[in-house]
């Protein structure tokens, strides 16, 4: 027979304390990178962000994905063993029981939020009607100040549980049903196969394991697109025998059409592009140098510069590259990828293509560089 | 309370504090839509799907004997799992005609070939924890506090 006292043995303190650090260690990792990306796309003074290694911001928001899917089980597993505490009583208490009780309710809230909202935008179903970049990212705070809170309440019992042994005493020994290390093991073969079950979107030898992810990585020239250029609204522009790509500098504009760029001397480089959204492809990029085509306009290498797209004015038709990327040698504007001229999904005539940079940020069509006055 | 957990508390509040403060700058009927679908995914999870695992675990509970339970409890941990990751992908909600790039897969038959693969591991640990070699761990799991082996030898003043 099972009895109460069993029962409860498997949902305890020792099981929620090791969990919750595993899920602790996952959703920091998954703020951080958050953030990263997020002032990437929003630079601020002091946010520094190389362009070496050119795998860096792939490596990051590859793991923003990864650690964040890999949360859903730890999160559900760490809620299965505490979910009876809901209904303890008292069941309203003191001050101190209600603002314990808010505190968990602000918590599971927010990473329920966090975790619904970024699977479902890595799949780009928008079932919400609020935006979702700026609502992510403002929920990351209320997330990870919840869970700092969290740690701060229960710091004292978490310190007893991992302190003490992960199995009851002998004295009650259960036979042969579920360990609480049982427990631990199903949680982490759970996380583990959440990972390799989404992850081959970035990580190229598990995309064939990767049966619930959202890109198979497959795509035009062997590189998946997001947003195309029926989306863009560019078929006609991109397409049109007047296309001409200007470079300026203040009063300094030089004009280039397609053959003019062609004609110029063309360098090839192996780089990532890395979305936002998790999934990411390495590819040979074959164009002009973008210092190069700056320095026909007299632009210093301290300048940040503007590109723009032939996509009419929308949030992601215009982007600014940091004068760190600009300069760098392995910033292109690429005609061709993987040896042919890049299809119109990727950005023909030419696009951007810089090292570690989220691929939002790599505009496609370009059809103007402005540097960016000092 | 000790020092270090007073900071914590500080810096949580201040930066659950600046969390709201952004979440404030939305238009306010996209607050109410954030404050909906947080509250509403506390609400799914506390009322119906934490219910639902515990009606399930309480049926297997009195089906299944104890020496499979915990395979059987793992592999339905890793299958409620696979639903979840597969529910955004599964129908292709956010397919689009203009990019076949995106939800490029059969989500029906992934979700289908990994919940076997899941099962089909469980099984082979029942089956190999049935007819493989019972290990020393195994007997003593299954000894009560009870059973307690024969005292030694008493030993002699010559021994």
């Amino acid at each position: 027979m099972t009895s109460d006292a069993e029962k409860v043995s498997l949902r305890s303190t020792a099981v929620t304390a090791r969990v919750g650090t595993a899920l602790g260690v996952a959703v920091a990792i998954c703020f951080v990178t958050g953030l990263i990306s997020h002032f990437i796309q929003h630079p601020q003074p002091w946010f520094f962000w190389p362009t070496h290694p050119v795998w860096l911001y792939r490596l990051t928001q590859g793991l923003h994905v990864i650690s964040g899917i890999a949360a859903i089980p730890l999160l559900v597993v760490k809620l299965w063993s505490v979910w009876p505490k809901l209904f303890e009583r008292p069941f309203i208490g003191g001050l101190t029981r209600q603002l314990e009780r808010l505190s968990i309710l602000v918590l599971v809230a927010s990473m329920t939020f966090q975790l619904s909202t970024g699977l479902l935008n890595i799949a780009q179903w928008y079932a919400f009607k609020f935006f979702f970049t700026t609502s992510h990212y403002a929920m990351a705070y209320v997330a990870a100040g919840a869970v700092i809170v969290h740690i701060a309440v229960k710091l004292p019992v978490i310190r007893r549980a991992l302190g003490e042994p992960l199995e009851p005493p002998l004295a009650e020994p259960v036979p042969r049903g579920p360990s609480r290390r049982a427990v631990l093991w199903g949680t982490g073969l759970a996380a583990g196969l959440a990972t390799v079950v989404t992850a081959g979107q970035t990580v190229p030898w598990l995309r064939r394991l990767s049966v619930l992810a959202p890109r198979s990585g497959q795509g035009p020239q062997g590189v998946p697109v997001n947003r195309s250029a029926v989306a863009a609204g560019v078929v006609g522009s991109a397409q049109s025998p007047d296309y001409r790509l200007t470079v300026t500098n203040g009063s300094v504009s030089r004009t280039f059409s397609l053959p003019e760029l062609a004609a110029m001397p063309q360098n090839t480089r192996s780089l990532p592009i890395a979305c936002v959204e998790g999934w990411s492809a390495n590819a040979e990029w074959t164009g002009i140098v973008l210092a190069d085509l700056l320095a026909a306009v007299g632009a210093s290498p301290d300048a940040d510069v503007r590109m723009i797209s032939l996509e009419p004015p929308g949030p992601y038709s215009r982007t600014v590259l940091p004068a760190r990327h600009a300069r760098d040698a392995n910033t292109l504007i690429a005609l061709r990828i993987n040896g042919q001229t890049l299809n119109l999904d990727h950005g023909y005539p030419c696009r951007l293509i810089a090292p570690s940079r989220p691929g939002v940020l790599q505009t496609k069509w370009l059809s103007r560089i402005e540097v960016v006055p000092a | 309370m000790s020092a270090v957990r007073v900071a914590l508390l500080v810096v949580g509040l201040l930066t659950i504090g600046y969390g709201v403060a952004l979440v404030l700058e939305h238009p306010w009927p996209d607050i109410l839509h954030i404050a909906i679908w947080a509250g509403a995914g506390v609400v799914l999870h506390d009322f119906v799907f934490a219910p639902l695992c515990v009606a399930l675990g309480f049926a297997g509970r009195r089906i299944i004997p104890k020496r499979w339970w915990t395979p059987i409890g793992i592999a339905s941990l890793c299958s409620v799992i696979l639903m979840l990751l597969a529910v955004p992908v599964f129908d292709r909600p956010g397919a689009r005609d203009d990019n076949h790039t995106v939800l490029d897969r059969n989500y029906p038959l992934g979700l289908l070939l990994s919940i076997a693969a899941v099962w089909g591991a469980a099984l082979l640990y029942m089956i190999g924890r049935a007819y493989l070699p019972v290990r020393k761990d195994d007997v003593v799991e299954q000894q009560s506090s009870d059973h307690i082996d024969a005292q030694p030898p008493p030993v002699g003043p010559n021994g």
